[in-house]
């Protein structure tokens, strides 16, 4: 800083004033004196003084309304972009393009850019932040934001001539009176700033730079897991043991009185494989037991039933006679069905039954070669008294589910819709050993004569190559 | 200048024709500067060092259990099966609605032209943000996995391939509290932009004088930058206004436009708005009568403007208690078992003790502002104002745990029960608010001194009409 200012150039006039209503006085005689290049600087808004100097409404609301509409625009397109066309979501039934759901966010965003438009449409309009003004180098302009009013008269003004502006002034009632002049004085911002700021750029950078560099590199190290077992939950195998429940099992069975999806979704006909309708007539308490037992989850009415069921077995008159069973599988029986029973038929009931249903299993062969003593041979599938017309639909299925004699039901492993194509495959099983051609209808009898013959040759021809086979193996091996 | 108020420095007393004045005593431009300035230039005295040391403590207790969470998992708070809301979101709209009263003070009584505001819009905005940082704190640590709370933003993700759904008020919610917080910030630093000019011109030491400088944006005063920041001003407080409506009103969509009994109602949206201004100015009150006294304020932040706010507890919590009731009503009117049983297990259930400490906190309470004597001394002020923060808490513990706790499949229902962390990131959220409102108590003009200057003038401007007829009104 030099001692002599040579350089300084001239802005303008300032006279400082103690109130507002002289401040106001001058201003008007300052208007009425033709000067347009004037300000005033207050420590709060004068009201009155933009009319006192001339000066012109702002722009800012329409600033604000642009600003506003742009909000509501942008909130409106994104939703529906981003909701409607790019990824669709189906919410309670409501179609794609929802526009009541999207109000809130259409009106958050509005207020939003309102507001942007309202505050940094002032300050540009405003020219701030303009951190060097010429008004600043006046000591005693600290005052313009405590308690003192300034009077300011450009020096670009046409009509100024600093003796002229003076006396008005003076005559306007102000003690002090000074010219504005710029400082131009070089202001050097401390190295201490400097450092700070330059350290906090820097070290703001570091996250951004280190997320870049992880983006283009390439790694082949695994991620990082921050929260290893977030990533991977630790799960529990069947059979295993925990110590979060109290009886220490990983597997956990239904909460009594519970029903669990899917499972009560069947009729109480096709749960029992009985004809409840005729069961009502006969045997009303039976019913309601069973009512009890498949449609309200009565642990208590399930064990009842079997007890029931159980010693009727062993009684001369069987309640398994007595029982109307359902005639009809009440599944529609096609191709898929009996294909879906043969592959159930094939896991649950081929070891003991054998797959072709005569009763000798794999489970059979070795009780018979071990000569088990309690042993006794599953039943044939092929014998007179368990065909559709003695042994309706509603008993087979009953007895795959809840078993009979030695053998163990199955309506604990084997699904309900299961358990029925099982019964359509063994009335298909049934029929495959005992069929005569008077079955087939007229218009296939020749193709099935024809593929009978075929499957004959067929059969032939692999015996005769597994022979011919047989014999070069022979002759290879001295 | 004379103000001639008869009985000493009570401007209590209404006087048929003429405006109470808002600022007391033999004051000027210059004496308001430095009350205000003084509260941020003295060296802090005793009392805001413990204070603050407290605060701070608070803070990082909050700090550590939010790492602790973080770490271990959401497990740690009390939030079981089937209440998957607990404390968490209990703050959080606790917090919200705390906020409501700095942005009815600036924005709404501003548009009425209520002049009593101006002493106390400052510090009731700050409170305002203050409160919104303490709120957005628990969503943000309640969805579980913190560090991916940015998928609530909708920006083109390439690992989700998925944008937010913009159907659920969760994240109407993401929106409206953001947007409020942005838009308070900004209303508040505009607000103060003026002032922090003054702090400037009357900082001694180089720094203090640059930092604030650059804060104020290099504020000269200018009269044409008066104007268009009085329109920006009035513009910003237009749109607060509705913002501030808004705010609560989709708060209470997280719960209306669910199914839960006690929450399906379509009164929730007026409801929270009138409690959340009702507990921000208990607020607002809890922090400005010792903050008067122990700042030397009592001039500009007079006994009549805890009055007028203590009118308003009485009003909105007036309102509150007819929402209650109307809830009743409507749960009798409507016939559905499960709302029935809601506001009956409400009142009578396992909650009951939060809901009638709920009911006398809000309701009772405030009936003693209808006498003048309770609305003029601070200390019953105070005291009051306290029960209505408790109450109000209890308020959204009741409508949040209540209603959660026993909801339509009766084999599910449970008692919540708080852990220690809970309660421990309840009293940090209190040290966060506090550590951030003794910062700005000595670092910011806590009263809005460009505002009360001009009530001054405006005063002054009648007086002068008072003594001098109707030659005075030439000016204009
Ligand atoms: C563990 C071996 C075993 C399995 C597996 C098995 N069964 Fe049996 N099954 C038996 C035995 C043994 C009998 C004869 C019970 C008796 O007479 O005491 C029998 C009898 C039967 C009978 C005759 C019942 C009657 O009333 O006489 C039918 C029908 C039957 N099984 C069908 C099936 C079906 C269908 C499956 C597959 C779901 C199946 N079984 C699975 C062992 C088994």
């Amino acid at each position: 800083m030099s001692e002599t200012k040579i350089e300084t150039t001239v802005h303008g006039m300032m006279a400082e004033f103690t109130t507002v209503d002289s401040l106001l006085s001058a201003c008007r005689r300052i208007r009425d004196a033709g000067y347009t290049k004037t300000d005033a600087y207050t420590p709060f808004p004068v009201h009155g003084i933009d009319k006192a100097l001339g000066i012109k409404p702002t722009a800012l609301p329409w600033i604000c309304l642009i600003a506003g509409a742009t909000g509501t625009c942008i909130a409106l397109a994104m939703q529906i972009w981003m909701n409607s066309i790019d990824y669709k979501y189906i919410i309670s039934g409501k179609p794609y393009l929802s526009l009541p759901a999207f109000i809130p966010v259409a009106f958050e965003l509005t207020i939003l850019l309102a507001s942007f438009g309202a505050f940094f449409g002032m300050w540009a309009l405003n020219g701030l932040p303009k951190f060097s003004n010429p008004m600043f180098t006046d000591p005693r302009f600290d005052r313009a934001t405590d308690d003192r009013f300034f009077l300011y008269v450009d020096a670009g003004d046409e009509r100024y001539d600093a003796n002229g502006v003076r006396n008005l002034l003076a005559d306007t009632g102000s003690d002090y009176i000074n010219e504005v002049v710029e400082d131009d004085s070089p202001k050097e911002v401390p190295k201490p700033v400097f450092l700070i700021w330059g350290l906090s750029v820097a070290a703001s950078l570091v996250p951004l730079i280190c997320i870049l560099t992880m983006r283009v590199t390439n790694s082949s190290k695994p991620r990082f897991h921050i929260f290893f077992d977030m990533d991977f939950s630790p799960s529990k195998d069947a059979q295993q043991v925990t110590s979060l429940f109290a009886d220490n099992r990983a597997m956990r069975s239904d909460v009594p009185g519970t029903v669990a999806r899917g499972q009560m979704e069947e009729s109480l006909d096709m749960l029992t494989g009985i004809d409840v309708e005729a069961l009502t007539l006969s045997d009303p308490p039976r019913v309601q037991r069973l009512v009890r037992a498949y449609m309200l989850a009565d642990d208590e009415a399930k064990a009842e039933e079997k007890e029931a069921v159980d010693a009727a077995e062993a009684a001369p008159a069987s309640v398994m006679d007595t029982t109307p069973w359902v005639e009809k599988n009440p599944l529609n029986v096609d191709a898929e069905l009996l294909a879906q029973g043969q592959q159930q038929f094939a896991i649950y009931c081929s070891v003991c039954h054998g797959m072709d249903g005569y009763g000798n299993g794999l489970v059979n062969q070795r009780a018979q070669s071990i000569s088990a003593p309690t042993w006794v041979p599953p039943a044939s599938m092929h014998q007179e008294t368990l065909y559709a017309d003695k042994y309706p639909d509603g008993k087979l299925f009953s007895t795959i589910s809840n078993g009979i004699r030695k053998m163990p039901g199955y309506a604990g492993q084997i699904k309900l819709k299961d358990r029925w194509a099982i019964v359509a495959y063994v009335r298909a099983l049934q029929k495959s050993q005992n069929a005569s051609l008077d079955l087939v209808p007229e218009s296939e009898k020749a193709a099935v004569e024809a593929a009978v013959t075929e499957a004959k040759a067929e059969l032939k021809r692999q015996a005769e190559e597994a022979e011919k086979a047989a014999a070069a193996r022979k002759q290879e091996q001295p | 200048m004379s103000l001639a108020i008869p009985n000493g420095l009570d401007n209590t007393v209404e006087r048929p024709g003429e405006r109470a004045p808002l600022v007391l005593g033999e004051t000027t431009y210059h004496d308001i500067t430095e009350a205000v300035c003084k509260v941020a230039e003295r060296p802090p005295s005793k009392g805001w060092i413990g204070g603050f040391l407290v605060a701070f403590a608070l803070l990082q207790v909050l700090g550590l259990l939010i790492v602790y969470l973080i770490y271990t998992g959401v497990g740690v708070w009390g939030n079981r099966a089937p209440i998957f809301w607990g404390w968490p979101i209990v703050n959080f709209v606790f917090w919200v609605g705390i906020g409501h009263a700095g942005t009815l003070i600036s924005a709404i009584l501003f548009l009425f032209r209520q002049e009593w505001r101006t002493s106390i819009n400052r510090a009731a905005e700050a409170m305002t943000i203050f409160a919104v940082a303490c709120a957005g704190t628990f969503p943000g640590i309640h969805v579980g996995r913190a560090w991916l709370a940015f998928w609530l933003a909708p920006y083109p993700s390439l690992n989700l391939w998925m944008w937010p759904q913009f159907r659920s008020p969760l994240l109407w919610d993401v929106f409206a509290v953001s947007t409020y917080g942005t838009v308070s910030l900004l209303f508040w630093y505009m607000g103060m932009v003026p002032d922090l000019a003054t702090f400037r011109d009357r900082s001694k030491n180089k720094y203090r004088r640059m930092a604030y400088g650059l804060l104020c944006l290099g504020w000269s005063g200018s009269s044409r930058h008066w104007m268009r920041y009085e329109k920006a001003y009035a513009i910003l407080a237009a749109l607060a206004a509705p913002l501030v409506l808004s705010v609560h009103t989709i708060v209470s969509f997280d719960f209306a436009v669910s199914q839960v009994p006690g929450w399906h109602t379509t009164i929730f949206p007026p409801y929270f708005v009138a409690g959340a201004i009702f507990s921000g100015f208990a607020m607002v009150l809890t922090l400005m009568v010792p903050a008067r006294k122990m700042l030397n304020l009592e001039k500009l932040i007079t006994i009549r403007h805890l009055e007028n706010m203590c009118k308003i507890i009485l009003a909105t919590g007036s309102i509150v208690g007819l929402a209650y009731g109307t809830e009743f009503f409507i749960a009798w009117y409507g016939q559905v078992p499960a709302e029935q049983f809601a506001f009956l297990n409400r009142a009578f259930g396992p909650y009951a003790w939060a809901y009638w400490t709920m009911v006398s906190c809000n309701v009772i309470s405030p009936q003693i502002f209808w006498f003048k004597k309770a609305r003029t001394t601070p200390w019953i002020i105070v005291v009051v104002s306290i029960f209505v923060n408790i109450g109000m808490w209890f308020e959204r513990f009741v409508i949040v745990i209540s209603s959660l706790s026993r909801d339509y499949l009766p084999s599910a229902w449970a008692y919540f029960t708080p852990t220690w962390v809970d309660w421990g990131m309840l009293i940090g959220s209190f040290g966060l608010f506090f550590t951030l409102f003794l910062l700005f108590c000595r670092t910011l003009p806590v009263i809005n001194m460009a505002e009360v200057k001009a009530t001054l003038a405006k005063q002054e401007h009648m007086a002068h009409l008072h003594g001098h007829g109707e030659e005075a009104s030439e000016g204009h």
